[in-house]
């Protein structure tokens, strides 16, 4: 008796400790979305985060917001990933299933951006028209359902800028957007029309009531003393907009191919100092590859010994069992799906860096492959070799590694350099589990300038030269070790 | 002197599937005896020759080195080999090592001699066959007869107490075949143990102390090279009057 009487105080010392430190809220949004989330600089603004830095300052927690795809921010709450869902997000029947929202905050329409010249004019011209939508929108959904398949982008930037290209006939977005694009692209038009109409709401994982309470108080705070109100309008106003460091894209007026050159490298890298998106993004990119090379080349050489050993000797049964598992659904599933699967399921409890989520995901997959090849050189060494090595008085593993893997290494080393050229590459879809890697950070810079040609080259440019250099060095090295031979 | 047996073979069996390469072969060797192994191709005396040092495993029967038998799953595998070395048919030289790197590598990582030690009697080895200007060559550099005398060297860096041989000669260009042959002698000489299997009969009833004739993986035969090739046997004969 006396025991539990002990553990409840030491229980009850111990509660206030644990939750002083937990006083931290995780918002997650997809930051392509203004004037609701958008990025200025390297900070996330818009209604819906200064919304919830107004409501994490007033209940003095300290506020964490993540970046990620639209389309996953409902797993990311509901898997515990995040607290609070701030995204532009309309409250549905299918969401209000998944999770639990908030008390509206702003009421939001659906409308029609169209270019000035279209024949579109109401929503009825719609039908058999090529739709533009952001992925998981709501109006995505209403298009879906009543309009036939839309093309679903990954935010309403690139949708944008794809109209512009003639790409599309419309795009529908939420009001507050469209009149941001609208207002910085002259050649479109919003239809008078609108499509829809539907509340926007904050969401929260099912059951935390706490959360909740906290947020609609803090909300209806807001409402009261005006707070709200100033936030929404704030944004909502396009002079505002300027200011806050998106310009217009430049108008098609008269100016020479160079004039106009100079002012798109300037407003895509220079102004705000976009260049850093870029930088950054390299920086993740070359860590989260370099780590999982040497990831992938240790379990690879792992794999492909026991592998090998296997074929040769016909013992370690089980290992190459489950080394053969390993293969068979690491090169048997896309490495998006590894990643997404090893980030929301892996450590779907657990807060880890995404840095480590990816060169984990990417490492693994690389492995399964670089094991295959370093296999492959390994049997293609004549078992002369290996019997002599053992006829020697070498033992087996002194004559894998002193014999056989030095000549199968030679052997295989164009066809290893050509896999780290498809993982560096293949890290490209970091941006799915919204780490800022370089092709995520070229995304930013296109979502904040409209301006598609400049950032997706400079980005295809730095790969290239990434590539270029590392085939160089491959091929001095594979020379090396020819000269080695003669 | 030759009374002491230092290896011995006792009923060996190698069995492949649907075929016993070797089928229960005795044979014991005597220290500094040089046994020679003949016999038309496919008749199991190479097989017998890897059984010995465990590069197969026989299905059956025992190898004895020095009154101990060979368990070929024992770590003692390792030792024993260095005991016995090896010549292959083909050189099997390390392609991506020096000619002085293939012959100190096994001393050195066995632990047997220190790097420099090793190196030093590396190089007065190839002195001796006349190499030495070799030593830092790689195998690719080197014509076949000198890549099997740089083999015969390798095995005996590891001062082995018997040396088996392979087919030395037959996968040499006939000019080359008289330089390994000399070695061959030369160690003979020396007091070397040596287990051989050869189609050049010639050289075998130069240098062998007793020889043995085997067909369909049995042994018909054993004698001095004199009454093998003069048996009366017609299975021989015929072996015989086809290699001479």
């Amino acid at each position: 008796m006396k025991k539990y009487v002990v553990f409840a105080i030491l229980f009850a010392l111990l509660l206030p400790l644990a939750s002083a430190e937990k006083n931290v809220l995780r918002m997650v949004t997809s930051a392509d979305f203004p004037p609701y989330e958008f990025y200025s600089g390297s900070k996330i603004v818009g209604i819906d985060a200064d919304i919830i830095r107004e409501i994490a300052k007033r209940n003095d927690h300290e506020l964490v917001i993540e970046d990620m795809k639209f389309d996953s921010i409902i797993a990311a709450i509901q898997s515990g990933k995040g607290d609070i869902a701030a995204s532009g997000l309309s409250v549905t029947e299918d969401r209000k299933k998944k999770v639990d929202f908030s008390v509206s905050y702003v009421t939001a329409k659906q409308v029609i951006i169209v270019p000035k010249n279209s024949p579109i004019r109401t929503p009825e011209d719609l039908k058999n028209k090529k739709i533009g939508v952001q992925h998981g929108t709501t109006g995505d959904t209403y298009v879906t359902e009543n309009l036939g398949e839309p093309q679903r982008f990954d935010n309403g930037s690139t949708a944008v800028v794809a109209l512009l290209r003639n790409k599309i006939d419309a795009v529908v977005l939420d009001g507050e957007p469209a009149l941001v694009h609208a207002a910085k692209n002259p050649d479109l038009l919003i239809l008078e029309k609108l499509l829809t109409e539907e509340e926007y709401a904050f969401a929260v994982a099912k059951g935390r009531k706490d959360l909740l309470d906290m947020i609609n108080r803090t909300l209806k705070e807001m409402q009261q003393d005006g707070s709200l109100q100033k936030i929404v309008l704030h944004y909502l106003a396009p002079d505002v907009m300027n200011d806050s460091g998106n310009s217009p894209v430049s108008t098609p007026k008269e100016t020479s191919f160079v004039e106009g050159l100079q002012d798109d490298l300037y407003l895509n890298f220079v102004k705000d100092q976009r260049w850093k998106y870029l930088v950054n993004g390299f920086y993740i990119t070359m860590t989260v590859a370099l780590a999982a090379v040497i990831l992938g080349v240790a379990i690879g050489f792992l794999v492909a010994i026991i592998r090998s050993t296997a074929d040769l000797t016909g013992g370690l049964t089980v290992s190459n069992f489950l080394c053969k598992v390993y293969l068979t659904v690491i090169r048997g599933t896309p490495v998006v799906l590894q990643l997404l699967i090893i980030y929301f399921v892996v450590f779907g409890s657990i807060d880890v860096n995404k840095v480590v989520v990816a060169i984990i995901a990417f490492g693994i997959n690389s492995g399964a492959y670089v094991a295959e090849i370093i296999r492959s050189g390994i049997m293609s060494i004549d078992r002369g070799q290996m019997e002599a090595g053992r006829s020697l008085g070498l033992s087996y593993f002194q004559s894998m590694r002193l014999v056989i893997l030095p000549q199968a290494l030679k052997n295989v080393l164009p066809a290893l350099g050509n896999e780290f050229i498809v993982l560096l590459k293949e890290t490209s879809v970091c941006g799915f589990i919204a780490l800022q890697d370089l092709t995520k950070g070229g995304d930013i810079i296109r979502s904040q300038t409209y301006n598609a040609f400049l950032p997706l080259i400079a980005v295809a440019l730095i790969y290239l030269f990434l590539v270029m250099i590392f085939s160089y060095g491959l091929q001095m090295l594979e020379k090396r070790l020819k000269k080695n031979e003669k | 002197m030759k009374n002491d047996v230092i290896l011995e073979a006792r009923d060996l069996v190698k069995q492949f599937t649907g075929l016993k390469a070797v089928d229960q072969v005795s044979l014991s060797v005597h220290r500094g005896e040089k046994v020679f192994i003949v016999g038309p191709s496919g008749s199991g005396k190479s097989t017998f020759l890897r059984c010995i040092n465990m590069l197969e495993i026989p299905t059956s029967g025992e190898v004895i080195f020095q009154g101990k038998q060979i368990d070929p799953f024992s770590r003692s595998i390792n030792s024993y080999r260095g005991k016995v070395g090896m010549v292959f048919q083909h050189f099997n030289l390390f392609p991506h090592l020096t000619i002085l790197e293939n012959i100190t590598l096994a001393p050195i990582q066995n632990g047997a001699m220190s790097r420099s030690d090793a190196e030093k009697e590396a190089v007065a080895w190839l002195k001796r066959i006349g190499l030495e200007s070799k030593a830092d060559a790689y195998p690719m550099q080197l014509s076949g007869g000198q890549k099997q005398r740089v083999a015969i060297v390798r095995a005996c860096a590891m001062h082995p107490d018997v040396l088996l041989f392979d087919e030395p000669t037959s996968a040499l260009d006939p000019e080359m075949v008289g330089e390994v042959q000399l070695l061959m002698k030369d160690l003979a000489a020396e007091g070397m143990t040596m287990m051989v299997v050869t189609h050049e009969i010639g050289f075998a009833a130069e240098v062998a102390d007793r020889m043995v004739f085997m067909d369909h993986g049995k042994i018909v035969s054993a004698g001095t090279p004199d009454e093998l090739m003069n048996s009366t046997s017609q299975r021989m004969k015929e072996f015989f009057n086809k290699v001479l």
